[in-house]
């Protein structure tokens, strides 16, 4: 499909959408030419950062209106030959798009490819975007407000009345706060759907493989679009289709997967949901630190399309170039990732021609230089929490200290780790298990203040072998005048 | 309508290299040279217009050049930075020559530098990368030398032009190149069978059609004042990002549009030409402009290579400086160089590849694949 916006009274042609001609003012039309047929070719074999696997063909292609476009793609052609894109066989078909400029025709393109969209006009309509925490759209933590608006639009157009929005924030942000900064509250009343919290929601109770998951009711009576933002993510490695369904069940849920091990519980409760299709969300994505504001925007403008989340977060893993995530093996078969992923049935831009190279994230990174996470799949209050307090100290000098978290510690993860701190009521524990003795212990019931006045003093003080007694009142004291302060 | 005169008082340049000077130590080395030409000195000078484009993410982080030239030069005065990649040294004196026909100031120094070479070579590609369409074209991995590709291809296949032919422009570049101090080739020896046994960069093309990326500077002063070079033909005109766009992707609207400018204000015809320096940033690029600047008609550009028209001996040289090809294209230099190469070859200081006194001839920076371009006249009154 090529696209363009076209003045046929000024005979002009634009390659992006523009509403009126800059010359007669008159509204331009959109082009579309689905016709295509090679008509140059050249192999390259030099890589870049953007396109690091050499070598390469490009193919340049024209429509029946004379529009030219070049494509990457890893198969030979010919001169000549036509060329177009066969439709998914499989539901677990992924379909991969490189987005060019117009977003609502490459969304309605790519959703076409699918097999089966499977929801109807009469359906109720639940769309599941990624809203974690308060941040700007261009910060890419939550999911695209262009985006979802383009979906919403869609679903209108095809006659769905019956939609709602609904996510909740991870533990600790505010649902309503975080969409409202997205973007996502506005796109929510500009076109008249509610935004549900599900932190609020009732939950349904449902066991999957000996696991009970209490999942929002609204997840389980309505058709679910799931539209996560792909990225990485310093804990789990990516955050995608899989890691955004975390969020529809209740905090407790949440707790108690990562007590048992988040890794194997993430593919149980993805059994335990009804069928839902994702539109992964690349227009920008995010790498490095993801998947929270200390990540970077990837600029990946794609989209990643399946009715099988373990299959979309697989080829986003892959053409990401990064090492596959536990829970996506544990999903597919710890051993039989590889076989796997040879067989994925890719649709519209092939996987290897859309590699591009992610930065993996730095497991043991946090906002503050000198700030260490040793992090043993702790919960996500935990571990966000671990992050933000960091986050809060950038900018201070300082000495490096460790902040362990996690049930899964072990003498290994801290051994030859100097000034730790037992961050959680988990990694207080198995320190003790382990008989080690961290220099300071920060349960998960200490108020913010508290917490950050206590990681201060350790931080900037080299000295510091243990917390005594009056760090803590101090803390506790600074603690306290903040309450009283927030009650003024 | 060209409504005063204006002259070329003094050039220099720097070897092309790969070295690790900085930015001071290279404009130093060329306004020494081009003042050394003049019985001018620097406080003679009224406006700067310099280009560069690499600054702002190799090791001197610098985005703000006009301020970094006055701190250097030490002066308060009008300096302008006219980034226009790899057109840059041609818009910059493009530029500067409208400038000082419109302005009652009397001379000006315009100058390119730029460091290219101080990033590994996957990010130098990728930061060229970003001189063209990002959507459609970056995202697809066409990086110019693929771009380049698939124009040679589209002409090959319209005008039966082959790969041979292009080895003949690279050819011809390096020979030039072997006596000319201060190209990246020179005294290097280069084969028609190294060129042709080159690895494939991007089919069609191979190693020995692209440019080579190199560091440098190149200034040169014009004025009001009567000199011995005058320029009589400036001309610049930007098109589409993309060549793909194009309703002929076998021929530059800009150099053609810029090229037409600048012969009507010469009042002089392509034939008149006696030395061209052409913006070979790869081999299809210099074959593509045979045409569009006129020196020959429409699908009979590789005529000129084969029989030996463009060579140094021949009756309209092209490149005796090595061109971009083997003199080495460091950016926004490269237009000044080219300036530099015909005002040396019109004072008869080329050496070993002088040619016989020209009376014209032409330069032309391109920036992208003839996104923009400036096509320039210049007449030696000697």
């Amino acid at each position: 499909m090529i696209v363009r916006w076209v003045c046929e009274k000024d005979n002009r042609k634009w390659i992006y959408p523009i509403k009126k001609c800059l010359y007669c003012g008159e509204p331009v039309k959109k082009q579309v030419g689905r016709k295509t047929k090679v008509i140059g070719l050249t192999k390259v074999n030099i890589p870049s950062p953007l396109h690091p696997i050499t070598p390469y063909n490009i193919i340049l292609l024209e429509d029946e209106f004379g529009n030219r476009m070049p494509k990457k793609t890893m198969k030979d052609y010919k001169i000549g030959d036509v060329y177009s894109i066969e439709k998914a066989k499989t539901d677990s078909a992924v379909i991969i798009t490189k987005i060019k400029y117009d977003l609502g025709e490459s969304l309605k393109e790519s959703l076409n490819l699918l097999n089966s969209f499977d929801i109807e006009k009469q359906d109720k309509v639940l769309i599941k975007p990624c809203i974690i925490e308060p941040a700007y759209p261009y910060q890419t933590s939550n999911t695209s407000p262009k985006l979802l608006d383009e979906i919403i639009k869609m679903l209108k157009d095809m006659g769905v009345s019956d939609i709602i929005v609904g996510d909740q924030a991870m533990p600790g942000n505010d649902t309503t706060a975080s969409a409202k900064k997205s973007g996502i509250l506005d796109v929510c009343k500009k076109n008249d759907i509610p935004l549900v919290d599900l932190r609020k929601s009732q939950y349904i109770e449902k066991t999957e493989d000996g696991m009970k998951f209490s999942i929002a009711k609204e997840i389980m009576e309505r058709k679910v679009i799931n539209v996560p933002v792909m990225k990485t993510n310093s804990q789990l490695g990516v955050s995608g289709a899989m890691e955004n369904m975390l969020r529809v069940v209740d905090e407790n849920t949440q707790m108690e997967m990562f007590a048992v091990d988040i890794e194997k519980t993430l593919p149980k409760l993805i059994k335990a949901l009804p069928k839902f299709v994702t539109i992964g969300d690349a227009t920008i994505g995010m790498h490095a630190q993801g998947p929270t504001l200390l990540g970077e925007p990837a600029f990946m403008n794609m989209l990643f399309i399946s009715k099988d989340p373990v299959a979309l977060d697989s080829a986003f893993s892959e053409v990401g170039m990064l090492p596959t995530p536990e829970y996506i093996k544990e999903a597919t078969g710890i051993n039989e990732y590889d076989a796997y992923v040879k067989k994925l049935e890719i649709v519209g831009d092939e996987l290897e021609a859309a590699r591009y190279h992610l930065k993996v994230p730095d497991k043991t990174a946090s906002a503050h230089p000198r700030i260490k996470l040793i992090d043993a799949k702790s919960n996500p209050l935990v571990f966000y929490t671990a992050l933000k307090a960091s986050s809060k100290l950038v900018g201070l000098p300082g000495h490096e200290i460790n902040i362990a978290m996690g049930k899964f510690l072990t003498e290994e993860m801290v051994n030859g780790k100097k000034r730790i701190i037992a961050y959680g009521t988990d990694a207080i524990n198995k320190l003790k298990e382990l008989n080690i003795t961290p220099i300071a212990e920060v349960p998960e019931d200490m108020g913010d203040i508290e917490k950050l006045t206590l990681l201060k003093s350790i931080l900037e003080n080299p000295d510091k072998k243990s917390v005594s007694v009056k760090d803590k009142m101090k803390s506790k004291l600074a603690g306290l005048g903040a309450k009283i302060k927030g009650a003024f | 309508m060209v409504s005063m005169k204006v002259y070329i008082k003094g050039v220099g340049m720097t070897k092309f290299g790969v070295d690790r000077k900085s930015s001071h130590e290279r404009i130093c080395e060329v306004i020494g040279e081009c003042l050394k030409s003049t019985d001018m000195n620097f406080d003679d000078i009224d406006v700067i217009f310099a280009s560069n484009s690499e600054s702002e993410r190799n090791e001197e982080r610098q985005k703000h050049q006009g301020p970094m030239l006055s701190t250097l030069f030490q002066r308060e005065m009008p300096i302008l930075n006219v980034p226009a990649g790899c057109a840059g040294g041609g818009v910059a004196l493009w530029n500067s020559i409208n400038y000082l026909r419109s302005s009652d100031c009397k001379n000006i120094m315009v100058i390119g530098y730029d460091n290219i070479v101080s990033l590994t070579s996957e990010i130098i590609t990728d930061e060229i990368l970003m001189g063209s369409e990002r959507i459609c074209e970056q995202t697809e991995g066409l990086n110019f030398p693929a771009q380049n590709a698939l124009v040679a291809q589209q002409y090959m296949m319209k005008y039966g032009a082959t790969s041979d032919d292009l080895a003949l422009i690279a050819l011809k570049n390096h020979e030039n190149a072997f006596d000319n101090p201060k190209a990246m080739f020179y005294k290097k020896k280069v084969t028609l069978d190294m060129i042709k046994k080159s690895p494939v960069v991007a089919s069609p093309l191979r190693l020995f059609d692209c440019s080579i990326s190199v560091n440098g500077a190149a200034a040169a002063i014009i004025s009001k004042d009567p000199g011995n070079i005058e320029i009589i033909g400036s001309g610049m005109c930007t098109t589409s990002l993309s060549p793909i766009e194009r309703k002929d992707m076998t021929s530059m609207s800009s150099t053609i549009k810029a090229a037409k400018t600048a012969y009507e204000q010469a009042g002089i015809k392509p034939e008149d030409l006696d030395i061209a320096e052409l913006h070979d940033a790869f081999t299809p690029l210099e074959l593509l402009s045979y045409e569009d600047l006129g020196f020959a008609k429409k699908g009979h550009g590789a005529e000129l290579i084969r029989d030996g028209t463009t060579k140094i001996n021949g009756s309209l040289p092209v490149n005796t400086s090595g061109g971009l090809k083997a003199k080495g294209h460091p950016i926004s230099p490269t237009g000044l160089a080219q300036i530099y190469e015909i005002s040396k070859q019109m004072k008869n200081e080329c050496g070993k590849r002088q040619i016989n006194k020209p009376k014209y001839g032409l330069a032309q920076n391109v920036g992208g694949v003839g996104t923009m371009a400036a096509v320039h006249i210049l007449k030696n009154l000697n």
